[in-house]
C-alpha cells in the first residue's frame, strides 16, 4: 500500500494507530478458558502473588462473547478440538490467540492417538509460552510479548473502511507437511530410523532386555482371609475357578467366562469377607506377549474389596476371539457401565446385556480400539488434524443423550464442556423443568491422554512424569501409587527416609489441592475473596516444593526405590514456618465462609449420596467419608509408613456437599498433623534403595563404581527389565483412591498400565446427587465433588 | 391525622426545565458517542458460528422458547389472600381513634387468625417453591 492510496494523511493515521493501540493492548480481555494442567497456572497468575490486572488483563471472562484474547492452556485432545474452534469463532473481534505450554504448542510429551500436536493446526496463533506447564511468570511474559505484538498493528486504516491494515490475528494456520513437520526426529536427522532403536512397539522385536536375567517377582503368603475366600470359591464353584499362584499382591483367582457373573454375585452378597466394592474393571490385550502360547486373546480383570476385612481380590476371566463377549456386571454394580463401556471403547469387548454399550472415552466417529495392541499409539503415526476435521467432528447432539416424547416439552442444556463450574472438560447434559433438573447425562473423554497406551511405550522410569499429570493439582502424590506397584512387582526395599519424604510430599500436596478446592467451592456458590486467600497459601506450598523438588505443578519426584534427590537445606526451616502460620489461616478461611448464613443455605441437605449408594458406586476419598463410612486406606492398608504416623480419618455423616466441605476442611487439620511429625521423625539415611538392579543410581555411585555405571546405563537407556508378572497399589491421593495396576512381559516397558482413578466413580454418582435440585445446586454440588478430568478419562 | 406542615423542614427543591435539558443531553451525546466509537472501531465480522447462540462451546439442542412452569404459583395466591387482608388492616387504621378498644380487640383477633393461617402454611411448606418444595414433600 503506498501512501498515494490513501486518503488519510500519513500522521493522522499513525496517531489514530497509535491510540487504539494503546487502547486495545492494555485492556485485553483473556477467556475462562482451559485445556488441562496449564490452566491451573493461567488461573494463578490472577491471584494475589501474580495479579495479572496489573498489566490490563483485569478478570477472565466466562462467555466467548465477551472476551477477545484466547490463552489456549493446555492439551488440545481431538475430541474438545472443534470446541475450542466454535469458542474461538464466537469471540469478540479483533482477537488474539496464545497458545500456552508444550502441549497447545506442539502435542508436547503427549505424541499420542487423542491428541492433536499443535494448535496451530487449525488456530492462528500470536504467541507461544514455552513449558511443561508454564510458571505464572511465563503467563505475564507471553502477555507482554502480545501486547508489544499489537503495537506493531495498523488498525485505522480498516476503521476508516480503506484497505490494506491489520488488526487482531493474521498468522495463518499450519498445515502438516507444508509449513508445519511432525518428524519426531526433527531437523537434518533424515538420515536416521524414525523411532531411533530396533527395539519398537508393539513387540519390541530384539529387546535386549530378552537375554537379561532378573530374579522373580516378589510373591506374598496370603492370609487366613484371602485363603478362606479362595478355598471356598473353589468348593462352591469347582474347576470354573483356579487360583492363581503365587501373587506379587494379594489373592487371585481366574475364572471361566460362563461363571463370572455367578462368582461376582457370590463375592459380593455371599461370602464371609463381602467384596462391596467393584473397586476397577479392566482389561488387557495379550496378544503382544513374549510366550504368546500360554496367554489366551483377552484377560478381563476384575478388582474387588471387601469394607469388612480391607482385602482385596482379583478375578481374571480369559476371553477368545478378535472382537470377545463377556456377560455384563450391570446388574451387580451399577458402576460397571461406565467401566464396561470403557473397556468396550478402548479394547473391543463387547457385554451381554449392557443397557448402553457405546463408546464413552473416545468420539463416536472414532475408528478402532486404541489399548488394542495393533493400534497406533502415537498421533505422529496417524494422520495429521486438520480444519477440516475440527468443523466436521461435532460432539453429539444433546437431544442423543437425552430422549424427548411427542409433545413434550424440556429444555436440554448443555453444560461444559467449557464452563467455568465445571472445572474442566467434562459435559453435562441436563433435561430442566423450569429450574429443576430432570434428568442428568454425562459425556466425558475430552479429556483422555492414552497415557494407559504411553505406559506401554515409555520405559518404567520414564512413565513416571505421566503418573504426575494423571491428577494435575495432586503432583507428586499421583507418583506414589505408581512406584508403589512397580516396587512391589520387583520386590524394591525402599529406604526409611525415602518413605517418609514420599509421605511428607504426598501431605503437602493435599492440602495445595484442598486449598484449590476451598476456593473453586467458594467461587462457585459466590465467593471470590476465599481465592485469594487460599492462593496465598497455596503458593507458600508451592514453594516449599519447589525447593524440594525443583518444581511447582509436577515434580516427578518420586523414583522407583525412592525419591531423586535428598532433602535440601532448610526444608526443615520452610516446613515448620508454613506448619507454624497454616492452622490460623485455615480458621481465617472457616471465619469467611462458614458462619456466612447464604453458604451454609447453598450446601446443607444439597446434593445427598446415601451410603449405599456410594458402596454400590465405588465412590471412594472424601465423598465417601462424607456419606459417613470411615474408609481411608491410610489406615485400612497402610502405605509407605502410613501406620507410623497419628491421625485420624474425619467423617460425616449427612452426604451433602456441607458435609463434603467439612470432611475436607478437617483433612487439611490432620494433614498438618502427619507434616509436622514428617518434618519431627525424619529418618536419616539413604532416600533411594541400594540395589540399584532397577533404580537409577545415585550420581556419585555412577561416577565411582562400574556396576552402578552399567546399572545407571541400562536403567535410563532401554528401562531396568522388571520380573514378568503383575501388581497393584492403591493410594489415598487428594481425591480419594488411586490405584495402579502394572503387569510386566520382562521387558524395560510395561506390558500394560492401567490406572484407576477416583474420579471416574464418584462422577459417575452426579445424576444421583443432582436429579431433582435445581440448577444452581448442579454447580454447587460440582464444587463439592471435587473432581479433576484427567484422572476420569486419563 | 393532621397533614405534615412543617415545610422548611425539607430541602427546598424546585423543578427546573432547564438542568434536565443539560442532563438528558449530556446523557445522549455519551451514550451516542460511545456507541458510535464503538461501531467504528469495533470489527464487525458475521458468521454462521458467531450468529449461533452460545451453549459452553456445543451447538444447541431443541428450542430455548418453551412453555416456562410457574412453581412459585401458590406463592402467588398466598400473597393475594393476604395482601387483600391486609386492606382491612388499613381500613381499620383509618378509623382506629372511633372504634374504640372493641375494634382493636377484633381487628387484633382478625390478625392473630391470619398470623395462624400464616404459621400454618409455612410449616406445610407453601411458601417453598420448586425443587425444595419436592424435596419437602418426599421426606
Amino acid at each position: 500500500m503506498t501512501p498515494k492510496a490513501s486518503s488519510l494523511p500519513g500522521r493522522f493515521e499513525g496517531a489514530a494507530d497509535t491510540l487504539i493501540n494503546w487502547s486495545r493492548r492494555n485492556s485485553l480481555w483473556p477467556m475462562f478458558f482451559g485445556l488441562s494442567c496449564c490452566f491451573v497456572e493461567e488461573a494463578t497468575t490472577f491471584t494475589s502473588r501474580y495479579d495479572i490486572a496489573r498489566f490490563g488483563a483485569e478478570v477472565l471472562r466466562p462467555s466467548p462473547r465477551q472476551a477477545d484474547l484466547l490463552i489456549v492452556s493446555g492439551t488440545v485432545f481431538k475430541k474438545i478440538a472443534p470446541v475450542v474452534l466454535r469458542l474461538y469463532e464466537q469471540m469478540a473481534e479483533p482477537k488474539w490467540v496464545i497458545s500456552m505450554g508444550s502441549c497447545a504448542n506442539s502435542g508436547g510429551m503427549y505424541d499420542v492417538y487423542s491428541v492433536v500436536q499443535g494448535v496451530d493446526q487449525f488456530l492462528p496463533v500470536d504467541v507461544y509460552i514455552p513449558g511443561c506447564p508454564p510458571r505464572p511468570e511465563a503467563v505475564l511474559s507471553g502477555l507482554l510479548t502480545l501486547q508489544e505484538k499489537i503495537k506493531s498493528e495498523k488498525p485505522a486504516r480498516a476503521i476508516f473502511n480503506l484497505p490494506g491494515g491489520t488488526q487482531g490475528t493474521q498468522t495463518p494456520i499450519r498445515v502438516d507437511g507444508q509449513t508445519k513437520s511432525r518428524d519426531p526426529r526433527g531437523p537434518g536427522m533424515a538420515g536416521t530410523a524414525i523411532r531411533g532403536a530396533s527395539a519398537t512397539p508393539v513387540d519390541f522385536f530384539d529387546s535386549r532386555s530378552d537375554g537379561m536375567w532378573t530374579p522373580p517377582p516378589a510373591r506374598v503368603e496370603l492370609n487366613e482371609d484371602e485363603q478362606a475366600t479362595v478355598a471356598l470359591l473353589q468348593e462352591r464353584f469347582g474347576d470354573a475357578v483356579q487360583p492363581v499362584a503365587p501373587t506379587s499382591d494379594y489373592a487371585t483367582v481366574q475364572v471361566t467366562p460362563k461363571r463370572v457373573t455367578d462368582v461376582l454375585r457370590f463375592l459380593k452378597t455371599e461370602a464371609p469377607s463381602r467384596f462391596q466394592r467393584l473397586d476397577d474393571l479392566t482389561a488387557v490385550d495379550e496378544s503382544a506377549r513374549r510366550n504368546r502360547q500360554h496367554y489366551p486373546d483377552f484377560t478381563l480383570v476384575y478388582h474387588l474389596l471387601s469394607y469388612d476385612t480391607a482385602d482385596r481380590l482379583r478375578v481374571k476371566v480369559p476371553l477368545t476371539g478378535d472382537a470377545p463377549r463377556a456377560d455384563s456386571v450391570t446388574a451387580i454394580w451399577p458402576s460397571a457401565d461406565w467401566y464396561e463401556r470403557e473397556v468396550f471403547d478402548l479394547l473391543g469387548i463387547r457385554f451381554n446385556g449392557h443397557p448402553n454399550l457405546r463408546r464413552i472415552i473416545m468420539p463416536d466417529h472414532w475408528q478402532g480400539h486404541p489399548l488394542q495392541k495393533v493400534y497406533p499409539g502415537r498421533a505422529t503415526d496417524l494422520p495429521p488434524y486438520t480444519l477440516d476435521d475440527a468443523q466436521n467432528k461435532q460432539p453429539l447432539d444433546g437431544g442423543i443423550y437425552i430422549r424427548r416424547d411427542e409433545g413434550e416439552e424440556k429444555l436440554i442444556l448443555n453444560i461444559g464442556p467449557h464452563h467455568v463450574s465445571t472445572h474442566g472438560l467434562i459435559r453435562y447434559i441436563a433435561a430442566l423443568d423450569g429450574e429443576e433438573i430432570t434428568d442428568l447425562k454425562m459425556e466425558i473423554g475430552y479429556h483422555h491422554r492414552g497415557v494407559e497406551k504411553i505406559a506401554e511405550r515409555q520405559t518404567w522410569h520414564q512413565f513416571i512424569p505421566y503418573t504426575d499429570r494423571v491428577d494435575y493439582l495432586a503432583g507428586a502424590a499421583n507418583n506414589l501409587p505408581y512406584v508403589l506397584a512397580v516396587e512391589k512387582l520387583a520386590g524394591i526395599e525402599v529406604p526409611a527416609r525415602a518413605q517418609v519424604i514420599r509421605v511428607l510430599l504426598s501431605e503437602l500436596f493435599r492440602l495445595s489441592n484442598h486449598l484449590v478446592w476451598f476456593a473453586t467451592l467458594a467461587h462457585d456458590v459466590g465467593a471470590m475473596t476465599p481465592n485469594f486467600y487460599t492462593f496465598r497459601e497455596r503458593e507458600i506450598i508451592l514453594d516449599i516444593v519447589e525447593l524440594i523438588t525443583g518444581g511447582r505443578l509436577h515434580p516427578s519426584w518420586l523414583r522407583i526405590g525412592g525419591v531423586a534427590a535428598d532433602l535440601p537445606d532448610g526444608w526443615q526451616t520452610a516446613i515448620e514456618k508454613f506448619v507454624a502460620i497454616f492452622p490460623r489461616r485455615l480458621d481465617e478461611y472457616e471465619a469467611l465462609v462458614r458462619r456466612n448464613p447464604i453458604f451454609k443455605m447453598r450446601l446443607q441437605g444439597i446434593g445427598r449420596l446415601r451410603a449405599q449408594d456410594a458402596v454400590d458406586w465405588g465412590v471412594t476419598g472424601p465423598n465417601l467419608r462424607a456419606c459417613g463410612i470411615a474408609w481411608d486406606l491410610r489406615k485400612k492398608r497402610p502405605y509407605s509408613g502410613y501406620e507410623k504416623f497419628d491421625f485420624e480419618v474425619p467423617t460425616a455423616t449427612e452426604g451433602d456437599c456441607y458435609a463434603r466441605y467439612r470432611v475436607r476442611v478437617e483433612e487439611m487439620r490432620q494433614s498438618i498433623r502427619i507434616i509436622e511429625q514428617a518434618v519431627q521423625n525424619m529418618p536419616p539415611g539413604r532416600y533411594v534403595t541400594e540395589d540399584y538392579r532397577y533404580a537409577v543410581p545415585k550420581r556419585p555411585d555412577m561416577l565411582r563404581d562400574i556396576e552402578s555405571l552399567i546399572h545407571h546405563f541400562v536403567n535410563v537407556t532401554r528401562g531396568p527389565k522388571i520380573p514378568r508378572g503383575q501388581a497393584h497399589a492403591a493410594c489415598e491421593i487428594p481425591r480419594g483412591e488411586q490405584g495402579y495396576y502394572v503387569i510386566s512381559d520382562g521387558l524395560g516397558y510395561s506390558y500394560r498400565t492401567r490406572v484407576r482413578g477416583p474420579g471416574f466413580a464418584n462422577v459417575q454418582v452426579m445424576p444421583l446427587l443432582a436429579v431433582g435440585e435445581s440448577i444452581a445446586d448442579l454447580i454447587a454440588i460440582i464444587g463439592s465433588v471435587d473432581y479433576i478430568l484427567p484422572d476420569i478419562d486419563r | 391525622m393532621q397533614p405534615i406542615a412543617a415545610t422548611d423542614m425539607l430541602s427546598p427543591w424546585n423543578p427546573g426545565v432547564f438542568s434536565l435539558v443539560v442532563y438528558t443531553a449530556v446523557v445522549l451525546v455519551l451514550v451516542g458517542l460511545l456507541l458510535l466509537i464503538c461501531a467504528r472501531i469495533g470489527k464487525i465480522n458475521r458468521t454462521p458460528e458467531k450468529s449461533r447462540p452460545y451453549e459452553s462451546g456445543i451447538i444447541p439442542t431443541g428450542d430455548a422458547r418453551l412453555r416456562y412452569p410457574a412453581p412459585f404459583f401458590l406463592v402467588a395466591i398466598f400473597f393475594l389472600i393476604f395482601d387483600v387482608e391486609s386492606a382491612y388492616i388499613f381500613a381499620w387504621a383509618v378509623a382506629c381513634i372511633d372504634l374504640g378498644w372493641r375494634g382493636y380487640l377484633q381487628i387484633s383477633f382478625f390478625i392473630i387468625v391470619l398470623l395462624l393461617g400464616l404459621v400454618y402454611v409455612w410449616a406445610k411448606g407453601g411458601l417453598e417453591w420448586g425443587p425444595s418444595l419436592k424435596k419437602k414433600i418426599k421426606n
